[in-house]
């Protein structure tokens, strides 16, 4: 196996499959990255066994094969390597020489024979999206997972395709997050899967070096394949990146959202998030709750600490209801005020212990369970 | 002819002995005592083959003339007593004048005795009760006493001896306490040979306990002075947070005379609910004194056990001082975690500088003062004298610490962060060596006490779940739910019944995660129902509940970083009791500097 590669589209493409390597594995192998050597380019693998990455660069193959070597200790080293044409050649023992301009290293690396392979997949239901879109909808709801690995079900996004709908749903318990967007949904393709947190997190760092996504998926896994056509850093194809899936029933999320309308505000998103932001500044551990007060065309932010102070702010809103009042973890605010992006939001908003719930006109809802003071 | 009669004397005896010399052990505990009342300064026992075949008490006290001596071989005599009344008075360790015509009537008895001025000594032997001979023999001042053949003619007492092992097992302990009651006392104590423990006079008690039970555990305690109505309560208690598995180190004496006290025992337990683990006993040695005539001795054929005029009085007195020595324990701890960093150079050159040795600077402090300090004076009763030279420290060992660091403790802590082991122990560098902080321990009490000022202030937030919890509970704990629906709504939960034994969670506490909802509800429930929270009380039920919620509060981060750690330490010594968590286990431990110079064997 030799090859010939640019040095930034190598440590490019070693970023890319990185983080999925934990700093603990099982199994040494794990620990490394798969090198295969094409015709035109290298195929970068790596996999935890609940996630794993594909990546191909560009590379100027001299002779094809396989090997696989310690993946952060490789980075780091092309990453510093002086010249900026790197060539690799393995031996029959998987000893590999690494040149560029002055400097040489040999790096011990495994056999691919040892790989875990990464899982092929059969009958399953595919998907075309487009990046820019699908990127927008996880941020919206990725804040409200849980972090709570007891309730691992929760641990993830869920993602419905059905009723000529793409849903995404995370929950913590306490605040609900749901966006959905019309997509067509044969009856035969229709399913869900619950993806886990850091296949989110890995996904929407993929996201956006291309135009479309396909996403295929059956009740075990998920594959998506990441067009990199807007890519200039030497990825070509496709990245893949294959996920377990969270097995399990996704609670009912459609109960929650609140049917009736009581009270809606329409309120200016950065001036509502700054309010609460600046209120929430006085709150500590032991007083986390933010006061919202609605009176006529008032709308007055409050928050306390017994050991700090309070805070009081005010803002001008179209209200015309009856007066009331509800106290909301601030983070909870603020965390989907910030997601979006549109200018507007609207707060429905009820009593002191039914959910404030946030809407946008793009099918948004967020559902934030009150905090009760007794 | 008569079927009533008078027993002889030597059957008489027999009988008496039957109840007051069980085993060996009490001859010796009858020994000791005699000498120690006798006003010995130094009193050596030898024995064999668990006592079985020899025994030997021997003292330098008063002695006895040779009329005293055939005397104290009679029933009831004594020079202790003399009229009823003194029962009330009672300094000495016995009264009965049992012991010495027991003995001698069960073994072969052999006293030599020579009271001060006389000019020659007294040789007494009884065999099995029978006077054999009375002759002068030479032999200094004070009294020995040798019981051999114990039980020659009581053999169905001797086949209830258990192995020599046991016996002598007994023999040590009850000499020990005897040792520890009177440290100005040199005890030497002798088996088959082969001394077993050697102690000379010691100054206090601090010393004694380190002669006996060794340095290690004098080291983990630490002195207790108390006064009130006429009580007192002196002696040493353990550290927070270190138990042990028997309550063997838990050692009490009414008024110098080691007793079993239930009274005394659990008001020292109780006292250190917080401060030990739940199953574990907290390590003390305390002296209790009080006007005689409040307590009763002659209870107890051995006097083993005691019985309080007022035992509600002793044990809220004994708890009241316990606790609020471990408070202050916590005190110095805390404050000397603030001192700033001082390296290791500034070693204490006087008294007043202890704390510069970083926590727990007591430890390190009661030796180190001791050799500075003079031996308190003599006094009538020997254990008023006991840790003099200790009790003063707790005030003394934390001053405030230099004016110029004095602004800003908690960026400065002299506590420098090393790491963290394990994921679950922070380790430090401190002045005075390593300390080994468990995040868990120190988080719970942290939560601890910032819940439990939120259920004081009568404000805890709840935040409502979008999908309540179910709850199906057995009709047992139901019933318990709902009586004490109120007191758990009114902190921070919203549980609603549902239907028959069904209730769902609608809001939990703003701290805890929807998921342990459940089962901190059926923890609460286990508690309830076994008692653990009472509801009479309603801050005693608080704490308990604060107690559970923060062992569910806590959430450890994969790893915390300096800040975290630095940040708990500073939360962790703003609480009450910063040495054990709730639960009382201890939060962090130390390694001083001559511990690890140990270790490394430099």
């Amino acid at each position: 196996m030799k090859f010939k590669i640019n040095r930034d589209h190598f440590a490019n493409g070693l970023a890319q499959v990185l983080n999925v390597v934990g700093s603990k594995a099982t199994m040494p192998i794990l620990s490394n990255v798969l090198i295969e050597v094409g015709k035109d380019h290298i195929t970068l693998t790596t996999t935890n066994l609940d996630l794993g990455i594909r990546v191909k660069i560009k590379a100027d193959a001299k002779e094809t094969g396989a090997v696989t070597l310690p993946v952060k200790r490789l980075a780091t080293i092309v990453r510093e390597l002086p010249n900026v044409d790197v060539t690799v050649d393995a031996s029959a023992n998987h000893q590999v020489k690494l040149a560029s301009g002055g400097s040489t290293f040999r790096i011990m690396g495994i056999g691919k024979e040892e790989f875990p392979p990464l899982p092929d997949f059969g009958d399953d239901k595919v998907f075309t999206l487009e990046q820019a879109e699908l990127i927008t909808m996880l941020r919206s709801v990725d804040y409200a997972q849980s972090t709570d690995e007891t309730r691992y079900i929760l641990n993830g996004v869920y993602l419905s395709f059905r009723d000529n709908k793409l849903s995404l749903v995370a929950t913590d318990g306490r605040r609900l997050a749901l966006v959905s967007k019309e997509l067509e949904t044969p009856a035969a393709s229709a399913g869900h899967i619950i993806l886990p947190a850091k296949s989110v997190a890995e996904l929407e760092r993929m996201l956006g070096k291309g135009g479309k996504l396909k996403i295929s998926f059956n009740d075990r896994r998920a594959a998506f394949q990441i067009a990199t056509d807007k890519d200039t850093s030497g990825l070509i194809d496709h990245i893949y990146l294959y996920s377990k899936v969270v097995e399990g029933n996704y609670p009912n999320y459609q109960q929650v959202i609140p049917k009736e309308t009581h009270q809606r505000l329409k309120l200016e998103r950065e001036l509502f998030l700054q309010c609460v932001h600046r209120a929430q500044l006085v709150c500590s551990e032991k007083a986390n709750s933010v006061k919202i007060k609605l009176t006529t065309n008032l709308l007055e932010i409050t928050a306390q600490s017994p050991d700090f102070g309070e805070a009081h702010e005010s803002m001008a809103v179209a209200y015309s209801g009856t007066e009331l009042q509800v106290a909301f973890n601030p983070a909870y605010l603020l965390d989907p005020l910030r997601a979006l992006t549109k200018d507007e939001v609207f707060l429905e908003l009820k009593d002191e212990v039914s959910p404030g719930v946030f809407k946008t006109l793009e099918n948004f809802v967020c559902v934030i369970m009150p905090v009760r003071l007794s | 002819m008569a079927k009533v009669r008078i027993l002889p004397d030597h059957v008489a005896n027999q009988i008496a002995a039957g109840e007051v010399i069980e085993r060996p052990a009490a001859v010796v505990k009858e020994l000791v005592e005699n000498a120690l009342d006798a006003g010995a300064t130094r009193v050596e026992v030898e024995f064999r083959h668990g006592g079985r075949s020899f025994i030997r008490v021997e003292d330098n006290g008063g002695g006895m003339a040779r009329d005293d001596a055939l005397l104290a071989l009679e029933r009831h005599a004594t020079s202790k007593l003399a009229v009823a009344a003194d029962l009330d008075r009672l300094h000495t360790f016995g009264f009965r004048g049992e012991a010495l015509p027991s003995i001698a009537s069960i073994a072969r008895f052999t006293l030599q005795t020579r009271a001060t001025g006389d000019e020659a000594g007294t040789e007494i032997l009884v065999n099995g009760g029978k006077l054999v001979h009375v002759r002068e023999c030479g032999r200094p001042v004070g009294t020995r006493i040798e019981v051999a053949d114990l039980f020659n003619s009581v053999p169905a007492r001797r086949k209830f001896l258990k192995t020599d092992a046991t016996e002598a097992a007994h023999i040590v302990a009850g000499v020990r306490l005897h040792a520890l009651a009177c440290p100005r006392v040199a005890f030497t104590l002798i088996e088959d040979g082969r001394v077993v423990f050697r102690s000379p006079q010691c100054a206090d008690l601090v010393g004694r306990v380190a002669e006996i039970f060794g340095r290690q555990l004098a080291a983990e305690l630490v002195p207790v002075e108390a006064t009130e109505a006429g009580q007192r309560l002196t002696g040493l208690i353990g550290r927070p947070g270190l138990g042990r598995a028997t309550r063997h180190e838990l050692v009490t004496f009414v008024n110098g005379r080691p007793v079993d006290s239930r009274t005394l025992s659990y008001a020292v337990i109780e006292s250190y609910h917080e401060s030990v683990p739940r199953g574990r006993y907290p390590m003390a040695f305390l002296f209790f004194e009080c006007d005689p005539a409040a307590v009763d001795v002659n209870v107890h054929p051995a006097k083993r056990e005691v019985r309080f005029r007022s035992e509600p009085a002793v044990r809220g007195f004994v708890i009241r001082s316990v606790l609020a020595r471990l408070r202050e324990i916590a005190e110095c701890g805390r404050r000397s975690a603030e001192l700033p960093a001082t390296g290791g150079e500034q070693r204490p050159t006087s008294n007043n500088q202890h704390p510069t040795s970083g926590l727990p600077p007591l430890a390190s402090a009661i030796p180190h003062s001791a050799s500075h300090v003079p031996p308190a004076p003599a006094s009538a009763s020997p254990h008023s004298a006991i840790p003099h030279s200790a009790f003063h420290l707790p005030n003394s060992a934390a001053p405030a610490p230099p004016i110029e660091n004095q602004e800003s403790p908690i960026q400065n802590p002299s506590w420098r962060f090393l790491g963290v082991a394990h994921g679950d122990y922070a380790l430090f560098e401190t002045a005075a060596g390593l300390v080994l902080l468990d995040r868990r321990a120190a988080h719970e009490r942290v939560w601890f006490e910032r819940l439990r000022e939120q259920f004081g202030s009568g404000t805890v937030p709840g935040q409502r779940l979008l999908l309540p919890q179910p709850l199906e509970l057995d009709p047992v704990a139901a019933a318990l739910l709902l009586e004490r629906l109120k007191f758990i709504n009114a902190h921070g939960f919203e549980v609603t019944e549902f239907g028959r034994n069904f209730f769902r969670i609608e809001a939990v506490p703003d701290w805890m995660e929807p998921g342990d909802a459940e089962p901190f509800v059926r923890d609460l429930l286990g508690a309830l129902r076994d008692g653990r929270i009472q509801g009479g009380n309603l801050d005693a039920a608080r704490e308990q509940f604060a107690r559970l919620a923060a062992a569910r509060a806590v959430r450890l981060s994969a790893a915390g970083g300096e800040e975290q750690m630095r940040a708990l330490v500073t939360q962790l010594f703003a609480t009450r009791v910063p040495l054990t968590s709730p639960a009382g286990r201890p939060t962090f431990i130390e390694l001083n500097h001559g511990e690890l110079a140990r270790r490394f064997q430099r």
